[in-house]
Formats: structure tokens, C-alpha cells, sequence
């Protein structure tokens, strides 16, 4: 039987890793993501986990330990954050190319400068181009089970890459919630116990030959069948998804989720990780006063779930994004490019992005409340020009002395 | 093993590798692998080995054995996933081995194998010091002597070299050595001793003249590198367990001069830059022969 628990994301993280069974573990401590590396260390110390940890000198080593040990044929977790993520780059695109299975959390945190420790995700959404999967979660539960369902994802035959799930910095990595922790015997009914690579690999016994110098035409077979994979992992995920429901309860909606959004919905918002909570509210509020305006979470950006977007969005004539990063040479957020790029065949859609909360700074209900009036407004309009300059959602207005 | 029994043992690199005439470093890699059999895994980053086929070239294969590319920055640490991969599979009789350039081992890869070996992860760490980025046309490394021209010390490296087996030494590794192809005894015993050592790290450094990059007639290769040795430039030595030993000992060297007239990447040296280089030379031999005495203390087995 599972258990609840009052745990933080990051422990959250650790415990969903140590459910799944990884054989090798490396992992750098960098804040907010630290106390996953404490609590797996202290797992194996204890022998509550039975994992080889490599304590890694760098973040840049603590993937290409996991790579190596990927290509030995095992399975492998890892967490990081921000700066940690930058330094991992090289190796980090690298697991996508090689096609190795790795799952790693992200506890995001903005990027400096200036110098900051806090929520945002222009660190994992910067190498959202990568090659990796990437999940963007709301709360610690969807964290724990999410991570479960990530290993599954990962090591399908269909799929075979890596997969991120990225977590707010603070907001989840420190905050407390209740976990429903499942038993180990529920995990190894979900998650087959091991990792057993087909398609890559270093072994004595069957000598290959990994990455010899290729020319571009087998490249480009390489690269299209990477992007092809991840295009199938659409579906994987959702099946996953379905699979998890059926044996745990909880539903995750795969990579989207629609929140009070039915056929005469006029207005949406979209959001991604934790910021969903208070838009909820928002929401809530809105249409008890009678506003035609609902919620999209985005749940999954790479693969981007265009399919199923233009769908929950044929209706609707205003879309708001509200992204906690910035596009640079756009002058808008990451996923509100993105979500352009997926209703591009819609003409009729006026589009409003937003930017809030960067650096850690709250996104309140009131913002949620304006952003989604701003929404409502635009969906009321007759004609005009479809997309709207960014408004910057901040709680305090005074500028900066230059 | 003798060294002609060695000799006798299967090849695990792939004929037809296309280095250049007279590279001792391919000679190198072909004997370090007949010592360390077919149950290894081989890393090579770019660099000379890399570029000349050893991993391979579209579909082939340039080995026999499990080989791969690790990225310039990260051998060391790629090495300690497969270590600790075949340590939970109870593999431990694989060797994990590589096979790495200065650059790759000196520079960019400096932080990966410093931190691999201070955590004693049991690798065998193979450096073919050429003394710069030779197989991209000749640039300046850590390990580039003083005095070197190179494509971007055009005037010749204003530094010295990079003392790296003293480095690794200094991370109380259970084993550390230098080596030479011209001195192939040496080099069999050392890479056996690497080979056997289950205690933790292994690393030999090998200085591997380059005809190219260097300037010399490739039918001088071999000579060259034992007139490194014979001048005290490169000692051969090994420290294990903290124990150093000069394994080839030179009673009466001769002088430097007699070393660097033949390269002609030091055609510019100054007669100031070569007596400070002979004084070099002078000092470390002292300090090794110091060390033989003292030695450093080992780290605990891994």
C-alpha cells in the first residue's frame, strides 16, 4: 500500500529516483537542487538504496559519468540547476545524440547575471533544442510521478532519449506538500527493474564501434531519426500517462492539460510549472463572474504538443501566455514563441504575451486576474492586429536607477 | 609478458590506419593494446588517434574491441560511468582504458581526469604527450616546452611545460608512470603493471615525438625519443604506492642541446632559453632523485 508524506519537491525527486531503481547515480550540488544529491547519497549510505554514486567534481562530469555508465548498460539519474545545466551543455546534447535514456530533474533557477538563486526556467528552456524530452511540472506529487513515468517514457523502444522534469527553484524544490508515496512493489509493476541497452553500448562481448567519424548524409539519417522519435514520444507519453492513471489513480493529461475550457470558451490563458496553481484561482474567479476565459498547462515542451494545442485552441479567440523566462530578440517569453509557431494555422487568434516572475519574483492570483482580463478584453475585439507587445507583469513598478 | 611475446599478441587496431609516416604513436597504441588484450574498453578523444581512424570511419570500425569517441573534456569521467556500470554488473575484470593526447589530458581534460583520479575511480589513463594540438595543425598546449614554435607560438611558447606525471602523482594514485616508445621493455612492463593494478587510478605518460608538428625525418622517430630520454628531457620513471623509481636510469646524460638541434619547431631557440632549459632538466632530475628517496604517501585502495 502507498503512504503519504509531507515532503518537498526535491525530496520528492530523490524518492520518486530511489522507487526507480537506478543502477548508477551522479549528481553536483548546486542550490535549489542540492538536497536530491544529499538524500540519494544518504539513500545509498544507508542502504536504503542499492545504486553506485559517483560524488563528481563538476556538473560537466556528473552527465558524462551517467553517459558512460548508460553505454555499460545501466540506468541512470542525475539532477541539476541553472548554472550547473550550462556547464553540463557539451555533454548534456550529447546524451540526446547518443540516444541514452538518462533521466534528470531540474529544480529551475534563472540565469545569471545579475547574480540570483531563484525560480524561473530560462536555464532548461534554453537547451530546449538539445534533443532531450522535457516535462514542466506544478506540484510535488506530479513531480514523484512524473519522475516514474519519465523512466518509462525514456527507455521505450519507440523513444530511447533522455528526459528532463523541471521543477520551479524554491517554489517546489523547498516548499512542502502531501505526497501520496507509492510501495516499491506498485513502482516495479509500473517500471521495468532494469535497463537493458539494444541499441548502444560498449561491451567486450559485443564489440561497437561508438561515434567513429560520420559523414553528413548519415548524420542527417541520425538527426532525422531523432526527430522522429520525438515525435513518437508524443504518443508514448500519453500512453504512459494512461498506464499510470490505471494503476496509481492520478492523471496527469500526458502533455496538456485543459482547465475549464469547453467548446464556447472565449479567452485562455496558458501556463507551465508552478505558476498553474495560482492561475487556477484566477480562473476560478473569473468565471464565477461570469467571464468566458480558461486555462491551458503546457505540460510537455519537447516534444511541443502542437497537435493537441490547436485543438483545445480552435475556439477560442484570445490566447494569453504567461512565461516565466524571456526570448531574446523576440521581446516576448520562450513559450509563447512557441506556442505562436503551434497556432500559426489559426489566422483568427489574437495572441497576448506576458512576462512575470523572473528571478524567483511571485506571480499573484491579482496577476494572474489581469493578465486574464487583458485576455478576455482582446477576445471581445472585432479586428485589429492579432499579436499584442508583451506586458510585463510586475508587482513593484519603479525602474532601476540607470 | 616479454616484449616478444608481446609481439606475438593479436592486434586490436584495425590495419590501414592512416597516421603519418613514421608516427610513433600509433606503434604506441598498437603495443599498449596487445599488452591489455580484448577484454578492454578503449576511450580515444579527439586528437591524433581520433582523427587518423581508431574509432572508426562511417560505418567501419577502427578496433577490434569496444572503442569510442569521449569528448575532449570529459575521458576521464565517461571512463568512471563504465567503471561503475561493469562494478554493479560484476565485470570487474574489464579494463577501462584510455587513450588520450595532451590536450585532452593536459588542458580541456585537466578537471574530469584530476577529478577521477582524486576519487581513485580504477581506470587505466594512457597520455600520448606530442607536446601540442598536433592533429589540427600544430598549436601550442600545456605541455608545450618553452622555446616551441608552434602555429600559435610563432616565436616560440613563452612557458614551460606542464609537469603532468608529477601532477598525477601528487593525487597519491596508486600508480603512475612515464614512458617512451623507444624504450619498449619499459613501456610493456609499465602498461602490465597498470593493467594488474586493481588497487585504483592508473596513469602513464608517454612522450610520443611527432614528425609533423615537431620537424624531424620520420626514420628518426624512435631515435628522437630515446635521445629525450638519454638527455634527461622525459625520465622514465613510476611512482607506486608512492614509491618513486627512476626505471631507466641515465648515469651520464647527455646535453639537451644534443636533443633540441634535431627539431626544428626549437630552430629560433635563444642560447639564453637553452641554458635554462638544460637547468630544468638538471633541477628535476635532482628533484626525482629526491623523490626516489622521500616518495609521497599513498592514498587508501579505492
Amino acid at each position: 500500500m502507498s503512504h503519504v508524506e509531507v515532503m518537498t519537491g526535491n525530496r520528492a525527486a530523490s524518492t520518486a529516483a530511489c522507487l526507480a531503481r537506478p543502477e548508477v547515480i551522479a549528481a553536483y550540488p548546486i542550490t535549489p537542487q542540492s538536497s536530491v544529491v544529499e538524500d540519494i547519497s544518504k539513500a545509498i549510505a544507508v542502504g536504503k538504496l542499492d545504486a553506485l554514486i559517483s560524488e563528481v567534481e563538476s556538473e560537466h562530469s556528473a552527465m558524462s559519468v551517467l553517459e558512460g555508465a548508460t553505454l555499460g548498460g545501466v540506468r541512470t539519474f542525475s539532477a541539476t540547476s541553472s548554472q550547473g545545466l550550462a556547464f553540463m551543455y557539451e555533454p548534456y546534447f550529447r546524451a540526446s545524440t547518443l540516444r541514452l535514456p538518462i533521466v534528470m530533474a531540474i529544480a529551475n533557477r534563472e540565469m545569471i547575471s545579475p547574480q540570483t538563486l531563484w525560480a524561473s526556467a530560462q536555464d532548461s528552456l534554453s537547451v530546449r533544442d538539445a534533443g532531450w524530452i522535457q516535462y514542466y511540472v506544478e506540484n510535488n506529487q506530479e513531480i514523484l510521478d512524473t519522475i516514474l513515468q519519465a523512466f518509462r517514457v525514456a527507455e521505450d523502444k519507440r523513444v530511447l532519449l533522455p528526459i528532463n522534469i523541471c521543477y520551479d527553484g524554491f517554489y517546489l524544490s523547498h516548499m512542502s506538500e502531501r505526497v501520496d508515496v507509492p510501495d516499491q512493489s506498485e513502482v516495479d509493476a509500473f517500471l521495468p527493474q532494469c535497463y537493458k541497452p539494444e541499441h548502444i553500448y560498449l561491451d567486450p562481448d559485443r564489440p561497437m564501434a561508438v561515434d567513429p567519424l560520420t559523414n553528413g548524409d548519415l548524420l542527417m539519417e541520425y538527426r532525422q531519426k531523432h526527430l522522429e522519435a520525438q515525435q513518437r514520444a508524443l504518443t508514448v507519453i500519453e500512453e504512459v500517462s494512461e498506464n499510470f492513471c490505471n494503476l496509481f489513480g492520478r492523471h496527469w493529461d500526458g502533455c496538456v492539460e485543459a482547465y475549464k475550457i469547453n467548446y464556447n470558451t472565449k479567452g485562455a490563458i496558458i501556463t507551465l510549472g508552478s505558476m498553474t496553481g495560482a492561475a487556477r484561482e484566477a480562473i476560478d474567479r473569473l468565471q464565477s463572474e461570469g467571464l468566458s476565459i480558461g486555462l491551458i498547462k503546457i505540460r510537455v515542451v519537447r516534444p511541443f504538443p502542437k497537435t493537441e494545442l490547436r485543438e483545445l485552441l480552435s475556439g477560442i479567440k484570445a490566447v494569453g501566455v504567461v512565461d516565466r523566462n524571456v526570448c531574446f530578440g523576440w521581446n516576448t517569453g520562450i513559450i509563447y514563441q512557441e506556442v505562436l509557431a503551434a497556432i500559426s494555422s489559426s489566422p483568427s487568434i489574437i495572441h497576448q504575451p506576458f512576462i512575470a516572475g523572473l528571478g524567483g519574483e511571485d506571480i499573484t492570483i491579482e496577476m494572474f486576474e489581469t493578465a486574464a482580463r487583458q485576455v478576455v478584453a482582446l477576445a471581445q475585439k472585432k479586428d485589429g492586429p492579432r499579436d499584442q507587445e508583451t506586458i510585463w507583469l510586475r508587482s513593484v513598478s519603479e525602474e532601476v536607477d540607470e | 609478458m616479454n616484449v616478444l611475446d608481446v609481439l606475438d599478441q593479436p592486434d586490436v587496431i584495425s590495419p590501414g590506419i592512416s597516421a603519418c609516416i613514421g608516427c610513433n604513436v600509433e606503434l604506441t597504441l598498437r603495443t599498449v593494446m596487445k599488452v591489455l588484450g580484448k577484454n578492454s574498453v578503449l576511450a580515444i578523444p579527439p586528437g591524433c588517434m581520433g582523427g587518423v581512424g581508431v574509432v572508426g570511419w562511417d560505418k567501419k570500425s577502427g578496433a577490434e574491441i569496444p572503442v569510442f569517441f569521449p569528448l575532449l573534456t570529459n575521458t576521464a569521467s565517461m571512463l568512471t560511468g563504465l567503471r561503475l556500470a561493469y562494478k554493479r554488473q560484476g565485470r570487474g575484470d574489464i579494463h577501462v582504458v584510455a587513450f588520450a593526447g595532451d590536450g585532452a589530458s593536459v588542458d580541456a581534460g585537466f578537471q574530469a581526469l584530476s577529478g577521477a583520479a582524486e576519487r581513485n575511480d580504477r581506470i587505466i589513463y594512457i597520455c600520448y604527450d606530442n607536446e601540442g594540438y598536433m592533429n589540427t595543425g600544430y598549436q601550442r598546449s600545456g605541455s608545450t616546452p618553452k622555446g616551441a614554435w608552434t602555429s600559435t607560438t610563432p616565436y616560440g611558447k613563452l612557458q614551460i611545460k606542464k609537469d603532468m606525471p608529477r601532477i598525477m602523482a601528487d593525487h597519491r594514485i596508486p600508480y603512475v608512470s612515464t614512458c617512451s616508445p623507444a624504450y619498449m621493455r619499459d613501456l610493456v612492463e609499465k602498461v602490465e603493471k597498470a593493467k594488474r593494478n586493481e588497487a585504483g587510478f592508473s596513469y602513464l605518460h608517454i612522450l610520443n615525438p611527432c614528425v609533423s608538428g615537431w620537424g624531424f625525418p620520420p626514420e628518426e622517430s624512435i631515435e628522437i625519443a630515446r635521445l629525450s630520454v638519454k638527455t634527461r628531457y622525459f625520465p622514465l620513471y613510476e611512482v607506486v604506492n608512492g614509491k618513486y623509481r627512476i626505471t631507466v636510469d641515465v648515469p651520464h646524460s647527455l646535453p639537451v642541446s644534443d636533443y633540441v638541434s634535431r627539431l626544428k619547431k626549437f630552430s629560433r631557440i635563444s642560447e639564453p632559453a637553452l641554458a635554462e632549459m638544460q637547468e630544468l632538466i638538471d633541477q628535476q632530475w635532482q628533484e626525482l632523485k629526491a623523490l626516489e628517496k622521500v616518495g609521497v604517501k599513498p592514498c587508501s585502495s579505492a
